[in-house]
C-alpha cells in the first residue's frame, strides 16, 4: 500500500483551481455555437436538431437543443462559429437561447442561492440516467478524477436520493424511465435541486423527434439548472452545479 | 485460431447450404448476400454457424420490400442472408438455432409484429417495466434484488434482476432497452452529414467507431475510395477511443476493489487521453471528426504533439499498471470471477475483449480488415482464463497495441496527399460497415438514396455481449456483481439504441 502513497504524491497537484481561477479551454475547444452575422434564408435547415431560429434576420441558437455537432458552422462559417468556453449552465431554459429573442419557456424560478444557502459547502448529489447516449456519465463521472476533484467544493456523490441535495439527470426522459425519475425526485429531501446534464436531458437532442423521449426533463420535473452540450465537459457540469448550490451566480452571457 | 489473411478470399462453399434454395444478391466483398426462403432461413444459418461462422445479428429491413435479415460473419466474409417476407407474418425462429438471437428477435418482435415462430421467450422487450421482475429461479429461501435501472453509482441505466439466497447470485438476468430512444428510425430521412452526426449519439463511448461503421457503409454504397491521409486519422482516432475505454474500465475495477489511489491514477490517464482528443478535434469524444468520404477537419495540433502525448502516457501507464498488478487485493478479486468458456462463448456470439479472453481471435480489424488497418501492423491481443482477470488482461494489452497502431499511423503522415475527404452523393443503395468498437465487432447496415439515408439498422458488441453477462455467473456471490459487470465494458445505450 504503501508504493501506491508514493505513487499517488509523486505526479504532484494537478488539480485545477475552478472556479477561483479560471479554467482555459484548450485551442478550437467546441463549448459552444455563437451566431455571428445576420442571417439569410434556409438556415434552419442546417440543424439536425432545429435549434436555429432566424426572425428579421436575427439568427438565434438554441444552445438546449444543439448537439454542437458543427453543421451551421463547416456550411456557413461566416454566420457561426464555435466559441471555446466551458461555462455555458443556465438557470432558465430561455436564457439558452442567444440573443434572448427565442421563446421563453418558463417563468424565472426563485433564486437558488436563497434556496441552497442552508447546503453550502455539503452538498450531496445523486445521479439517473434516463436515456443518455452514455457519455454524460463519463463526465460526470470524471468530476471526482484528480484534475477536477470536486469533493474539494463540498460536492460528494450519494448513493441515495433520501441523502441528495441535487438530482443530477441526463438524457431526454425514455418511457421506461420516467417512473423511477419521478420517483427517485419525490424521495428527496427539501430544499432540492434538479440539474439538467447535456442537450439530450435539455431538450430531447436527437432523440427529440423520435416519440420516445419526453423532450428533456422538465416535461417532468422542475428543472433548476440547465446544461448544454453533448456531452458537457467536467467543468461545464461544475458550473452547473455551482449554479444550482448558489456559489456562482454568473448566469451564461446572453 | 489464428485469422488466416488467405480466408478473406475464400468463398461460403456451395455445399455448405446443401439443399436450400439460394439466389445471390449483388454485393461487395467481403459482403456476400443471399436470398433464401423464410423458412429456410434458420437452416441456413445454423448451417454458417455450425461451419464455424459468428452470429452478428438479425433485423427486418423495410425497403424496397420487408426482408428478414440474418448477418453471420464467417471467414472473412460478412454473410446476409435475406428472406422476403410475402403476406405470411412469420418464419421459424433464430433463436432456436442461437441463443445470441434472443434479444434481437425480440426486438424484431415489438418492432414490426413479425413472429418469430418457436421462439422460446417472446415477451415484450421494449419499454420494460422496473417493478414487473421475471423470477428465473424459485424456492423458500430466494429473493429477488431489482438492482437498478437507478443504480449504486454514476451509471448508465439497466435493470440486473438478481436472484439470490442471500449471498450466492443464483441467477442474474439482464433486462435491456430502458434508455432505448428510437434512435434507428430517426436515421430515415437525414442527409448522409447530418446522419453522421446522429450515428456518434448512439452510443457516446464509442463515438468514433460508430461514425466509422457508418460512414463506410454509405461510402461502400457509393464506391468511394477514402484519401489515405483520412484513413490514417480515423484509425487514430478510433485507437485513442479504445485507450480511454479500456482505461475506463481500469478505473471502474480499481473503485469496486476500493483502491482509491489506483482510482486517482487511471482516472488521471484517462483524463490525460481525453483532453488529447480534445486537443485534436475540439471534442473530448472525437465528435465530428468522421464524415462519410473522409474526415471533416485538419488536426489542430501536431503529429509530434500527438506522439509526444503518447509517449507520457505510456510510461505513466506502465508504472501503474505494473503496481495495479501485484496489488493482490485487486488481482483477487478478479482471478477465476465471471468465468466463461469458449463454448458458452461461442454459442452466444460473443465479441470484442469478452471473446478474446477466451483465446478467441475475433477481431473484425483482422477478419475483415478496413480503412488504414491493412497497411498498419498489430497482433490480437488474447488471454486463456476467461474470467475477469482475463478481460482486463486483454485490455491492457491492447492499449499497447492502440499505442503501437497509433505510432505507425503517424509515421510519415505529412508525406500522404493533403486531401482529408472526397464527396459522396451519388450513394444509392444498400451496404454494411464494420468497425471493430471497444466493446467488439459493431455493424451499420445502411440504405441509401441518393445523399439521404433511408434505412440503418446497427448491430451492436453490447447488445451481443448482455447474454453472456448472465451466463458468465457460476457461484459468483453478490459482491462480485460490480466486477464481472465492469470487466465486460458494457455500454446500456449501444444495446438500447
Amino acid at each position: 500500500m504503501l508504493e501506491w502513497l508514493f505513487r499517488g504524491l509523486r505526479h504532484g497537484v494537478v488539480t485545477t483551481r475552478y472556479p477561483r481561477r479560471p479554467e482555459t479551454p484548450p485551442v478550437g475547444f467546441r463549448g459552444r455555437v455563437d451566431p455571428v452575422g445576420r442571417g439569410g434564408v434556409g438556415l434552419e435547415d442546417l440543424c439536425p436538431t432545429g435549434a436555429i431560429h432566424v426572425s428579421d434576420g436575427r439568427i438565434s441558437v438554441d444552445r438546449g437543443s444543439c448537439v454542437l455537432c458543427g453543421a451551421c458552422v463547416a456550411a456557413e462559417p461566416e454566420l457561426f462559429s464555435f466559441v471555446a468556453d466551458y461555462q455555458t449552465a443556465a438557470h432558465r431554459r430561455g436564457a439558452l437561447f442567444t440573443g434572448g429573442k427565442g421563446p421563453r419557456t418558463e417563468e424565472l424560478r426563485p433564486a437558488l442561492g436563497e434556496r441552497s444557502r442552508t447546503l453550502r459547502r455539503s452538498i450531496h448529489i445523486r445521479h439517473v440516467d434516463a436515456g443518455s447516449d452514455g457519455s454524460e456519465e463519463w463526465e460526470i463521472h470524471a468530476l471526482t478524477n484528480p484534475y477536477y476533484d470536486m469533493q474539494r467544493l463540498g460536492f460528494f456523490f450519494t448513493l441515495t436520493p433520501r441523502h441528495a441535495d441535487v438530482l443530477l439527470v441526463s438524457g431526454g426522459v425514455t418511457a421506461s424511465m420516467r417512473e423511477p425519475l419521478l420517483r427517485a425526485f419525490e424521495a428527496m429531501p427539501e430544499p432540492r435541486a434538479v440539474v439538467a446534464v447535456g442537450t439530450d436531458a435539455c431538450s430531447g437532442g436527437f432523440s427529440a423527434a423520435t416519440g420516445e423521449v419526453a423532450g428533456g426533463v422538465d416535461q417532468l420535473l422542475p428543472v433548476d439548472v440547465y446544461v448544454p452540450g453533448s456531452p458537457p465537459a467536467p467543468i461545464a457540469i461544475l458550473h452547473g452545479l455551482l449554479l444550482a448550490s448558489g456559489v456562482l451566480t454568473r448566469e451564461i452571457a446572453a | 485460431m489464428s485469422i488466416d489473411r488467405a480466408h478473406a478470399s475464400s468463398r461460403v462453399p456451395t455445399q455448405l447450404l446443401d439443399g436450400i434454395r439460394v439466389e445471390p444478391e449483388e454485393a461487395e466483398a467481403p459482403e456476400r448476400r443471399l436470398l433464401v426462403s423464410a423458412g429456410e432461413l434458420a437452416r441456413a444459418t445454423r448451417a454458417l454457424l455450425d461451419a464455424g461462422g459468428h452470429f452478428v445479428g438479425t433485423f427486418a429491413a423495410r425497403e424496397p420490400a420487408l426482408t428478414l435479415r440474418v448477418l453471420v460473419a464467417y471467414r472473412g466474409e460478412l454473410v446476409v442472408l435475406g428472406a422476403s417476407l410475402g403476406e405470411e407474418r412469420g418464419y421459424p425462429a433464430i433463436a432456436r438455432v442461437t441463443p445470441a438471437a434472443l434479444l434481437p428477435e425480440r426486438e424484431l418482435h415489438d418492432v414490426t409484429g413479425i413472429v418469430p415462430l418457436d421462439h422460446p421467450e417472446l415477451a415484450p422487450a421494449l419499454r420494460p417495466d422496473p417493478d414487473q421482475l421475471p423470477r428465473r429461479v424459485v424456492g423458500d429461501q430466494t429473493f429477488v434484488i431489482p438492482y437498478g435501472p437507478i443504480r449504486s453509482g454514476v451509471f448508465e441505466a439497466v435493470q440486473f434482476p438478481i436472484d439470490t439466497g442471500g449471498e450466492d447470485v443464483l441467477s442474474l438476468t439482464v433486462r435491456p432497452y430502458f434508455k432505448r430512444r428510437g434512435l434507428e428510425q430517426r436515421f430515415a430521412g437525414l442527409p448522409l452529414d447530418h446522419a453522421a452526426h446522429l450515428a456518434e449519439r448512439i452510443a457516446g463511448i464509442s463515438t468514433v467507431a460508430h461514425a466509422f461503421a457508418f460512414a463506410q457503409a454509405v461510402e461502400r454504397t457509393g464506391r468511394v475510395e477514402v484519401p489515405p491521409r483520412a484513413e490514417r486519422w480515423r484509425a487514430i482516432h478510433a485507437e485513442l477511443e479504445r485507450i480511454a475505454n479500456h482505461l475506463d474500465v481500469g478505473v471502474k475495477l480499481a473503485e469496486d476493489a476500493a483502491l482509491s489511489v489506483g482510482v486517482a491514477r487511471f482516472g488521471s490517464l484517462k483524463e490525460q487521453v481525453m483532453r488529447l482528443r480534445a486537443r485534436l478535434c475540439g471534442s473530448r469524444f472525437g465528435r465530428g471528426v468522421v464524415a462519410p468520404g473522409g474526415i471533416r477537419n485538419e488536426p489542430l495540433i501536431s503529429v509530434g504533439e500527438v506522439l509526444g502525448t503518447l509517449d507520457g502516457l505510456e510510461t505513466d501507464l506502465r508504472r501503474d499498471r505494473s503496481l495495479l498488478l501485484r496489488t493482490t487485493s485487486f488481482t483477487d478479486r478478479l482471478i477465476g470471477t465471471g468465468r466463461l468458456d469458449v463454448e458458452t462463448i461461442v454459442a452466444y456470439g460473443g465479441v470484442g475483449p469478452v471473446a478474446r479472453a477466451c483465446s478467441l481471435g475475433i477481431d473484425a480489424r483482422l477478419e475483415r480488415p478496413y480503412g488504414a488497418y491493412p497497411n498498419l501492423g498489430f497482433t490480437i491481443a488474447r488471454a486463456t482464463g476467461g474470467d475477469a482477470m482475463a478481460r482486463f488482461d486483454v485490455r491492457l494489452q491492447e492499449i499497447d497495441q492502440s499505442i503501437h497502431l497509433m505510432r505507425q499511423a503517424l509515421e510519415h503522415l505529412d508525406r500522404l496527399p493533403a486531401e482529408l475527404a472526397v464527396r459522396v452523393d451519388a450513394a444509392e443503395g444498400e451496404a454494411c460497415g464494420w468497425t471493430e468498437a471497444p466493446s467488439g465487432e459493431l455493424v451499420y447496415c445502411v440504405r441509401t438514396e441518393g445523399s439521404t439515408v433511408r434505412e440503418v439498422h446497427v448491430l451492436t458488441p453490447s447488445l451481443r455481449n448482455w447474454p453472456l453477462l448472465s451466463a458468465s455467473y457460476r457461484g459468483d456471490v453478490l459482491t462480485d456483481v460490480s466486477f464481472i459487470e465492469h470487466s465486460f465494458g458494457l455500454t446500456p445505450a449501444e444495446a438500447d439504441r
